[in-house]
């Protein structure tokens, strides 16, 4: 039973991560190689809080503010460069974060930071995780038919097009950028309580494939392909365990025949099936 | 076709899952997770052979109370968020005793699952301090860290009577841990550290650190990393022109680092666990027996988990396989047992105690060079 | 004559980062694909080397048979993976190229066991000139040598060439190219098999300055070269070489430096992040 609740609860935290990632580069067309440097934020701001005696809820809110904070930063920096240098930009916010944590005493450096309070159980994190995703699923169907995501649909077609009918391009790229990270942190903020422990290596470049793999591969863009790519990602190398000496073959194996056969990912799939596209 | 194939796979992977029926119950099954793919599967594989070769020996012996060991293995990719969930599996399958053959993250990540479902779990290699004081039920077979560097100390102001010391540190637990020991411990042996350089798990260049090396002239280096980042940094320093005397630690303690040094190997000072030389008769049995095995040299981290199984074996031997809490008293009680890297016994806090072999490289091989056995120095902290 | 040292270690860096970078930024020029699969080409071009010479005993035949190889492999990965998907958006290569990358290093491991090889003799690595305090060793001074060689080799054929005005026509504009008789999928086959023959030969030289080949070997000197290659101005090719050895200059100097603040990558993409953000376009790329 403990071992289903562990899974079901990383299986929500990467739904959160990988809604998160699809706001900025799914529903914005902003691609973000970074992604895990966000998670990590949360989850160092949440520990270093919760360590020094705020109360889980506190250090969980701190957590997301910064990694929203660094967020809006590098929604700044998606308004200087775009598109593939975009990507190559947010991939160095990603070591950039790693290589510095790696070398600061005060974050633990390479031991990371252990003994974080733990307040809830299994059950306790595994609801939280399970809430948290289905709140992110809530708030990505909505802002898909809002203002603002029709806005978002915009910027990600054509930036030049959407600022000549008076979009506020800037702001929409920095709100998303926003929103998505600290989606991060929350995921973050949970991990860090959960494990108690946190090490930099959690949150590498690899870390950042995963998640914009789990978006891809469900079909960026579409929330509930992004879902159901997220926990058949985080499904499958548990069922892949018995072959664990093949694993990672058939993980990349998979990405790329998902790419090359089915580019519009899991929810492409389901619109040549069905004829209908996912939300 | 294209596309269905991936989800018949999984569809398949499922199934298989599903109906997974445990073969042969009435087998003693250990848990043991190494890293088996990703960044450090070769530090995994030598772990898991180890491990495997002691159950070999164990089961051809006539097993543990009539019953044969079952290692139950699973790759956790040397990642922390992949040990959670298969910690779990591992209590869910009501395993009563595991070992963890891999590195520190994914270690400490499991250690507190374990400790709250009361399963002893025995850490043969990883070296961050926090996974034993998870609580009771952690053991740990390998040297710490910073025991390992005061080791260290000791050899350069005592044998080698060298004060200048520059440190080449690997930035990650091990090195870090390694370097705070040693500097703690260098001013009561009069050894000063006049530098210290830094270097991560995936360097292989360190062209602008043997640059740093000739303009401070130490009198002795001392090295912490791994053979694949260790090996190339010895040879690129001996091909660079430095001369001193370097002394390593357990991280070279593998051939593979002497095929890649090579020449510049030789002379190389390792503080470790196994003597090659050893006359103790378990550890020379594990030497020969690996050796002819596997078809390659013995090695530290095969050692540490070929341990850790004996320990588990030796335990179950006295109050069963089936009482986990028992299975942690009898560990818990274990004195100077003899096993693959030497004498050891337990401190209150699960962290082993042991003599610091030194080793040294000469002809292509590691020779005996000292021992150091000096229970306060080496004494792990109690808490 | 410290710093000097350290300048010629960043040149030297720079020079295999040159040999990486030339190729991706060639690919992405023709095509606008990150090409991360770049790293297996990398890879086995180092397995491929260091088998023949521990046969054969000799490096010329390594660096050939290498060549071959990784020169067989890139063009195979653009026919199977990438020509497919070309209309679609450029994160769908992208993951695809991080799917081979992935799937490949598994199967290094799996091929050629977790250790990594070491070759049986490797003398131009233990053989060190020394000029005044300075020394290098020859696996150092052939990376020079060949980064020079192959470059220039590579500027003759782009400006003196026919296949080379080809090239230069279809990058410029696929469509008035073909137009004029060139043929665009010859020349996407031809970018990739010069990019993956460089990227061989810079894998057997990595294999031998490190004396170590490895799974994992190609990852990282394949992400800092599409750093690189946007720090020079996306598909522009003097700026990919330019932003190379600034490259290997910086990490050089700040791997000393910069040693209690952060680590080597993390430098290298600082640098990255502080140049963009004052040149969106790169170093020689023209602005929008």
């Amino acid at each position: 039973m403990d071992y289903y609740l562990s899974v079901a609860t990383f299986a929500a935290l990467n739904v959160i991560l990988a809604l998160g990632l699809n706001l900025i580069s799914g529903f914005c067309g902003q691609v973000s190689l970074g992604h895990a440097a966000f998670y990590g934020l949360g989850a160092y701001g949440a520990a270093l809080c919760s360590v020094a005696g705020l109360p889980m809820g506190l250090s969980v809110a701190v957590g997301m503010m910064v990694a929203g904070a660094f967020g809006i930063l590098t929604g700044f920096a998606a308004l200087r460069v775009r598109e593939d240098f975009l990507a190559i930009v947010t991939m160095g916010v990603g070591f950039l974060f790693l290589g510095a944590v790696r070398k600061q005493a005060w974050l633990g450096a390479e031991m990371g930071i252990a003994k974080i309070p733990s307040p809830l159980d299994k059950w306790g994190y595994a609801m939280l995780a399970i809430g948290g995703a289905v709140a992110l699923l809530l708030l990505s169907l909505h802002v898909r038919r809002s203002w603002m995501g029709r806005a978002f649909g915009a910027v990600a077609q054509d930036e030049d097009a959407a600022r000549s009918i008076g979009i506020d391009v800037s702001g929409y790229k920095i709100a998303a950028f926003f929103i998505g990270t600290a989606a991060a942190g929350l995921a973050g903020g949970i991990y860090a309580h959960m494990t108690q422990l946190i090490v930099p290596d959690a949150f590498n470049f690899v870390q950042s494939v995963t998640i914009l793999a789990m978006v891809v591969v469900g079909g960026i863009g579409s929330t509930l392909g992004v879902v159901a790519g997220a926990v058949l990602l985080t499904l499958m190398p548990e069922m892949f365990r018995f072959i664990n000496d093949y694993k990672l073959l058939v993980y990349g194996g998979l990405l790329l025949a998902v790419m090359r056969f089915s580019p519009e990912g899991l929810a492409g799939l389901v619109h040549r099936w069905t004829g209908r596209r996912l939300a | 076709m294209s596309l269905k194939s991936p989800s018949t796979l999984l569809v398949a992977a499922a199934l298989a899952a599903a109906f997974a029926v445990p073969a042969a119950a009435q087998n003693i099954r250990i848990g043991f997770h190494a890293p088996l793919t990703g960044f450090a599967a070769s530090d995994g594989k030598t772990a898991l052979q180890g491990a495997e070769l002691a159950v070999e020996q164990i089961n051809a012996a006539g097993g543990v109370n009539g019953r044969k060991l079952e290692l139950v293995v699973q790759d956790d990719q040397g990642k922390p968020d992949q040990a959670l969930p298969l910690a779990n599996k591992y209590i869910g399958e009501g395993l009563k005793v595991v070992i963890s053959g891999s590195y520190s993250g994914p270690t400490r990540a499991a250690a507190g699952v374990f400790q709250n479902a009361r399963i002893p779990y025995i850490t043969a290699y990883a070296i961050h301090p926090d996974i034993t004081r998870a609580g009771n039920f952690m053991f740990r077979t390998s040297f710490m860290g910073e025991v390992q560097g005061r080791a260290a100390v000791k050899l350069i102001g005592d044998s080698l009577k060298k004060r200048k010391v520059t440190l080449l540190t690997l930035n990650n637990d091990f090195g870090q841990a390694l370097s705070a020991g040693f500097k703690e411990a260098a001013g009561k042996f009069g050894v000063q550290v006049t530098s210290e350089y830094t270097y991560a798990m995936g360097d292989r260049q360190f062209g602008s650190i043997v640059a740093s090396v000739k303009k401070d002239d130490p009198e002795v280096l001392y090295i912490s990393g791994y053979f694949f980042n260790g090996g190339p940094l010895v040879a690129q320093l001996r091909a660079g022109g430095v001369t001193a005397p370097i002394v390593g630690t357990e991280g070279f303690d593998t051939h593979n680092f002497i095929s890649i040094a090579k020449d510049a190997a030789e002379g190389v000072i390792i503080t470790t666990s196994l003597d090659r030389d050893t006359k103790l008769p378990e550890m020379r049995q594990f030497i020969d027996d690996y050796e002819k095995r596997f078809n390659v040299g013995a090695e530290m981290v095969a050692a540490s988990t070929h341990t850790a199984v004996n320990v588990v074996a030796a335990a179950m031997r006295k109050v069963g396989a089936d009482d986990s809490v028992k299975l942690r008293e009898a560990i818990a009680a274990t004195k100077d047992m003899a096993v693959a890297t030497g004498r050891i016994g337990f401190n209150a806090l699960g962290e082993v105690y042991k003599a610091a072999q030194i080793q040294i490289i000469k002809g292509g091989k590691f020779r005996y060079y000292a021992v150091i056995d000096d229970p306060v120095l080496l004494a792990p902290p109690t808490k | 004559m410290y710093y000097v040292e350290l300048l010629l270690v960043g040149l030297v860096w720079g020079c295999t980062y040159a040999m990486m970078a030339l190729g991706l930024t060639l690919v992405y020029g023709l095509l606008r694909i990150l090409h991360v699969a770049q790293a297996t080409v990398f890879t086995l071009g180092a397995y491929v080397g260091l088998l023949v010479a521990n046969h054969t005993g000799s490096l010329a035949a390594a660096f050939v048979a290498a060549g071959l190889a990784a020169g067989a492999l890139g063009p195979l990965i653009y026919r199977l993976v990438y020509q497919p998907i070309l209309d679609k958006p450029p994160f769908v290569a992208l993951v695809a190229s991080i799917g081979v990358l992935i799937a490949m290093e598994d199967g290094f491991r799996l091929v050629f066991g977790p250790y990594g090889l070491s070759f049986a003799k490797n003398t131009w690595f233990t053989t060190s000139l020394r000029f005044g305090g300075l020394s290098l060793n020859l696996v150092q001074i052939w990376i020079a040598i060949a980064a020079v060689v192959l470059l220039l080799l590579f500027a003759l054929f782009a400006t003196r060439t026919r296949a080379g005005v080809a090239w230069r026509a279809t990058v410029s504009d696929p469509a008035i190219a073909e137009s004029f008789g060139v043929s665009v999928s010859g020349v996407r086959h031809l970018s990739f098999f010069i990019a993956s023959v460089l990227a061989g030969v810079a894998g057997v030289l990595v294999g031998l300055l490190n004396n170590l080949v490895e799974p994992g070997m190609g990852s990282v000197i394949s992400y800092k070269g599409l750093a690189i290659i946007v720090l020079g101005g996306l598909g522009n090719v003097p700026g990919t070489l330019l932003a190379s050895v600034l490259l290997g200059v910086v990490e050089s100097f700040g791997t000393v430096y910069l040693d209690k603040v952060m680590d080597r990558d993390a430098i290298a993409f600082m640098f990255l992040i502080v140049v963009l953000m004052i040149r969106p376009q790169g170093l020689l790329g023209k602005a929008h």
